[in-house]
């Protein structure tokens, strides 16, 4: 199995290389079947494990002088966070290979080099950070991730883009100084960078890593007070946008932080309370923001940024017994990459085929392409948390398991209240949002689009029929 | 061949090539002999570099002529990255020259000149890292000194030359403070030991516990300020970006890579015995102190630059700083960490001054406002650049960030969190600086009528093979490097061979 | 007056000859000047040779003579006689009489500073080897002083000397291959100096160190 997880480390890394060796009409096809294949390894990956009966192996692979350097470890969650980062990367490649042409009509485009090579790379970075089991390793992908990030939101090279690509990269390296910090703490008090040795860690040693790898998480998931690069990092290509805001570069934060948290065995209460209460405000912030935009992508950023925040409030109010709220913050992040990952790319298929993206001139959705009118749809009910779509059940399961544990702690029921309402708010603006841009005569915009290309088409359909599905595969495969 | 002709030969090999190619006749034809001279000599330096390297790892440490010429395992260091950092940056010389002769800017005595200068240039540097007599050490960095600022200045500009002059000036005033703290560790010395065994390092150190304290004090600051105004420590560093930027990019990437290591390299060896004579506490938080004011000066020095080389003058100061700042924290792991370090900063900021050097080229410019599009007009050349700059920054799988990463951690293990992730954030915004070189010159639209061409294979194929010395060097560090590097540590915190642990990693390990 | 007294008076001699250096019109008249005080540091060495019975110190000497006495005066006067700069005028920032005041300060904080040393081989000399710690700095205030570049090679030397006469004072037993390393470095810097200057002054017609300031930042 290991062999297999490699595999999906190691295959779109050597495709980045191959891209940017080969011509660059190859460029498209390469990142494309790269991907493909990395997708195929990790499914069969799952298969194998699952038939094996789940039992978590672990494997070093960088030792020096003893110390493991690097390691990968395939266990359920990283199985299945793997598989919808590296897919998702995959559904990415094959809509940019029909986002970025000619005949885009908000940014048409000849594809470059740069743009394949490094999307590739991201996705073999984030397998890599997935399965990595030593801090070391996170931070060396948490880094290489953050660098491709920075190319690719700044693809289109004008001074806007390159300062927003160059504003996510600091603000996500100086929250990187958290990961660190952890690794230092680590290996000095215990001479190892294993994440299982959280575990062993004196509560206070334990509480400066868990809170030092907390800070890192919020740099890269957008969360207060590093969330500034999100917004502006939507000059990005749509298809990149959608990768980093739903299965990428923000999800390495929550996923670190879930890890850290899996291997810590009993977290310090001082950690969940820090976790939780930052969620909250982040996710009243995120709200407030919702209400003047008018660009759908800037709108999607925030909507990220809130929806991040019930991932790491699920992942705090683990800390204080519940698992069904840190199996709910996984499925949210899993479902949210589904779901989002959608969002985003209706976003870039009205903005290719009508040239905007702004809300208010897109009406009528639904009769001149029905297509992304039920995509527009499904998306938004599935970040709403409208069942039966993915997003209620995981967002459920975090609620859940919330007023279980907050019985004990009054200040948890309070954050929970305040969160839920968020919900129902975020539900209302979505909802209107839906009423104005699908029903109705098509506007002057809407009327004047393109078709959407097949590979778009394709994507689309996959990613509809999965935010339906995911949250029964990550609801059965965590059990 | 006996080992001990080694360091000997390693010294005379550049000198006698430097003189022979002074000798030539400059007509047409001997420029290409001239070419080829030159080769040979940094190709012998390099082979004869590593031979050396490679005994004194396999045997112990190789002294010679009267005790005067040592390597240990901490000189060996100093002396690969010599051989090897000159070896690619003259063999980059070689097409660099000839564009520079083919354009006019250099004359073919001019040209002769340059290729002696840079054996003779080498020959310094090798003097100062082999010496083990202390005065010795200090004509070593003198001579580097002369030998290079000739280089400083050669293309006869009134800003080379005003680069040169201040060079020659500040570095001669500084090394003399350099001498009076030789002259006062010697006579310290030799109040207790006989003075043909006082000027030598080896027994200095043997003998350190019987200097007088107060002496041993006054003789390290002068230390400091003499071989830190050479390796470029605030407030010190005046002639650095002005030297840097106006020098031949070889020259550059030399003076840069490795001539502010034999700076500190003589520091090192003076800390050794400081430490040892009145404990570790005064020279630490010396150094401390200065690596920190050097970075923080540095940090935004470099990001207000406009000029390519001289940014990348500013980043080797800052560099530096890191350097004395690992050792400042002391421990074996703030001290293997600063040598490991000394080595990454060298082929990086090598392979990017030769970057620069076809940007150059190329554009006739170093200001970064008016470069842009490399990686449309030179793909090979913006390519290298990009990793150079990335790999500078401290992004993993490139080598800086293993250093970086070892002297935060040794930082934190002695207990300095707060300066530690100060230091952190000043190196952020270089990482912003570079990653603007990448954003602005590297990418962005190509000047009009630019025609896509890169430099030759001669220019690419040196910084071709540094950049795979990155990369080894970030992913699998090789088990010698690491063998050395904690032989050089043991040395350095006087536990000699034998009570050093593994590597550079376990030295904490062992330590709990 | 026993041995190391005459060393003591000869030190101070010194300071009047760099005095004579800075302050002297001419460049080439400096040359000159610096010759008779390197001529002074070379008697110096004889009579400390004479009275702590170290023959070496006579090599010294020799080489002294040879080279500070001899071949670098004229290496300079040569050259600097062909240089020049109408508008540099005395090149000085501050006037002959604060730069006399200035030396007595540095030769008075030296003193202070030399009074503390316990060396057994500084007993009897502290005062020569305060005026060579002085030496020292007035050169260095010498080329912070001076505008005209060619003062500041002067300033060089005249650092160069305290630091020999620091040598010689403290560290007369060391190996003469030492001694000849050093000098040679010396001379050698000062060789390039002067190339350097006379470039400088060919090219850009000026000799003025405040001109030299294009590169900055």
């Amino acid at each position: 199995m290991i062999a297999l997880a490699l595999a999906s480390i190691l295959l779109p890394t050597v495709g980045a290389a191959l891209i940017a060796l080969s011509p660059r009409s190859a460029s498209k096809r390469l990142g494309q079947i790269f991907a493909g294949l990395a997708t195929a390894c990790l499914l069969v990956l799952a298969y194998q494990f699952s038939v094996g009966g789940k039992i978590p192996a672990e494997y070093s692979v960088i030792n020096f002088g003893g110390v493991e350097i690097l390691g990968f470890g395939v266990d359920t969650v990283s199985v299945l966070v793997a598989c919808a980062v590296v897919g998702i990367g995959f559904l990415i490649s094959i809509y940019s290979g029909g986002y970025l042409d000619a005949g885009n009509r908000e940014h048409p485009d000849i594809v470059r080099r740069r743009y394949f090579a490094f999307l590739s790379l991201f996705i073999g970075a984030m397998a890599g950070l997935v399965f990595s089991t030593t801090v070391i390793g996170q931070l060396v992908f948490f880094e290489i991730s953050g660098v491709c990030s920075w190319a690719l939101i700044g693809y289109y090279e004008k001074p806007k883009s390159l300062y927003s690509a160059a504003k996510a990269l600091i603000i996500t390296h100086i929250a990187s100084l958290g990961l660190y910090v952890a690794a230092s703490v680590m290996f000095l008090e215990t001479h190892t960078f294993a994440l299982s040795a959280i575990g062993g860690l004196s509560e206070t040693a334990k509480t400066i890593v868990l809170l030092a790898i907390l800070v890192a998480a919020w740099g890269k998931s957008a969360q207060l007070p590093f969330h500034m690069w999100l917004p502006d990092a939507m000059e990005a290509p749509t298809p990149v946008s959608a990768y980093l805001h739903a299965a990428s570069m923000v999800k390495v934060g929550v996923y670190i932080f879930a890890r850290a948290l899996m291997s810590s065995n009993g977290a310090p209460e001082l950690v969940g309370y820090v976790c939780t209460i930052m969620a909250t405000i982040t996710l009243v912030y995120g709200f407030i923001m919702y209400l003047p935009q008018c660009d759908m992508k800037r709108l999607l950023a925030y909507s990220t940024i809130t929806q991040l925040s019930y991932m790491f409030l699920g992942l705090g109010l683990s800390v204080f017994g519940s698992q069904m709220a840190f199996n709910g913050a996984i499925a949210h992040l899993f479902n949210h990459a589904f779901a989002k990952t959608l969002f985003f790319l209706v976003a870039g298929a009205l903005s290719y085929t009508t040239g905007t993206r702004m809300l208010p001139l897109l009406r009528g959705v639904l009769s001149k392409s029905p297509l992304l009118g039920i995509a527009f749809v499904v998306a938004a009910l599935a970040i709403a948390g409208v069942p039966p779509f993915n997003g209620f059940f995981s967002k459920f399961a975090i609620f859940a398991g919330g007023f279980e544990v907050a019985q004990q702690h009054p200040l948890l029921m309070v954050l929970l209240v305040i969160a839920l309402l968020e919900s129902v708010g975020s539900f209302a603006w979505f909802l209107k949002w839906v009423g104005w841009t699908v029903p109705g005569r098509p506007s002057e915009a809407v009327a004047a689009a393109s078709p959407v290309p097949l590979s778009m088409q394709i994507v689309l359909i996959t990613l509809i029929v999965m935010a339906v599905c995911s949250s029964f595969i990550a609801a059965i495969w965590l059990g | 061949m006996v080992a001990s002709d080694l360091p000997p030969l390693l010294l005379l090999s550049p000198l006698v090539f430097a003189l022979v190619i002074f000798a030539m006749p400059t007509s047409g034809r001997s420029a290409r002999l001239i070419e080829l001279l030159h080769l040979v000599s940094i190709v012998g330096t390099l082979v004869l570099a590593l031979t050396t390297v490679g005994y004194v790892l396999s045997h112990g440490t190789l002294v010679t002529f009267g005790d005067w010429l040592m390597v240990d395992p901490l000189a060996a260091i100093f002396v690969g990255l010599i051989g090897v950092v000159g070896c690619l940056t003259g063999f980059y010389s070689i097409g660099y020259i000839r564009h520079d002769v083919a354009h006019g800017e250099l004359t073919a005595v001019k040209q002769k000149l340059y290729y002696g200068f840079f054996n003779l240039f080498l020959f310094t540097m090798l003097l100062v890292v082999t010496a083990n007599n202390i005065v010795m050490m200090w004509v070593g960095i003198e001579a580097t000194t002369l030998g290079s600022a000739f280089l400083v200045g050669i293309y006869g500009k009134g800003t080379s030359l005003e680069a040169a002059w201040k060079y020659l000036i500040i570095c001669s005033v500084g090394v003399a403070f350099g001498l009076y703290g030789t002259v006062l560790t010697f006579a310290n010395a030799s109040a207790s030991i006989d003075p043909h065994q006082a000027v030598l390092w080896t027994s200095i150190l043997a003998h350190a516990q019987d200097l007088d304290p107060t002496l041993v004090k006054i003789a390290f600051v002068f230390v400091l300020i003499g071989f830190g105004t050479k390796a470029g420590i605030f407030p010190m560093h005046a002639w650095l970006p002005d030297a840097h930027s106006e020098a031949p990019s070889p020259v550059s990437g030399l003076l840069s890579g490795v001539l502010l290591k034999c700076g500190l390299f003589v520091i090192i060896r003076y800390y050794a015995v400081t430490m040892k004579a009145i404990g570790p506490e005064f020279p630490q938080s010396i150094l401390l102190v200065l690596g920190v004011l050097t970075v923080a000066v540095s940090a935004f020095l470099v990001f207000v630059q406009h000029d390519f080389k001289r940014k990348l003058a500013y980043h080797s100061i800052e560099h530096v700083g890191l350097i004395v700042i690992g050792l400042g924290v002391g421990g074996p792991l703030g001290i293997a960490a600063a040598l490991l370090h000394t080595i990454n900063h060298s082929f990086t900021k090598a392979l990017l001054f030769c970057g620069s050097g076809n940007v150059l080229q190329k554009y006739g410019t170093r200001d970064l406002r008016s470069v842009k599009g490399i990686l449309r007009t030179a793909p090979v050349t913006g390519l290298f650049i990009m990793a150079g700059a990335l790999a500078l920054a401290g992004f993993p799988p490139f080598n800086v960030f293993v250093s970086e990463f070892m002297v935060f951690a040794a930082g934190l293990d002695a207990g300095y969190p707060k300066l530690m992730i100060l230091v952190a954030l000043l190196f952020t915004i270089t990482v912003a600086a570079l990653v603007d070189i990448i954003a602005h010159s590297v990418l962005g639209k190509a000047p009009e009528n630019m025609e896509k061409s890169d430099s030759s294979w001669l220019s690419l194929a040196p910084m071709g093979v540094l950049l795979a010395l990155i990369m080894v060097f970030g992913v699998a560090m090789p088990r010698p490097v690491g063998d050395i590097l904690r032989q050089a540590t043991g040395i350095v915190m006087d536990q000699g061979h034998a009570t050093a642990t593994a590597t550079p990693i376990e030295h904490v390990a062992a330590k709990k | 007056m026993s041995g190391l007294q005459i060393v003591n008076g000869l030190a101070g001699l010194l300071i009047v000859t760099s005095l004579l250096v800075v302050v002297a019109r001419k460049p080439s008249q400096s040359a000159k000047f610096y010759a008779l005080q390197s001529l002074v540091l070379v008697a110096v060495f004889v009579a400390l040779g004479s009275a702590t019975n170290a023959p070496q110190l006579y090599v010294w000497a020799a080489v002294a003579f040879v080279t500070k006495v001899v071949l670098v005066p004229v290496i300079m006067a040569r050259s600097f006689g062909r240089l020049s700069d109408e508008r540099l005028g005395s090149g000085e920032r501050i006037s002959p009489a604060v730069t006399v005041l200035l030396a007595a300060v540095v030769v008075l904080l030296c003193t202070l500073i030399i009074s503390g040393v316990t060396l057994p081989a500084a007993a009897g000399i502290k005062p020569a080897l305060a005026i060579s710690l002085a030496h020292f700095f007035f050169g260095l205030a010498c080329i912070v002083t001076q505008r005209n570049i060619l003062k500041q090679v002067f300033g060089y030397c005249l650092m160069e000397n305290g630091s020999h006469l620091t040598l010689a004072l403290l560290a007369g037993s060391a190996p003469e291959l030492v001694e000849i390393g050093i000098t040679t470095d010396a001379v050698f810097a000062v060789v390039i100096m002067v190339i350097l200057a006379t470039q400088i002054n060919r090219k850009l017609a000026t000799l003025d160190a405040d001109q030299l300031t294009t590169l900055k930042g």
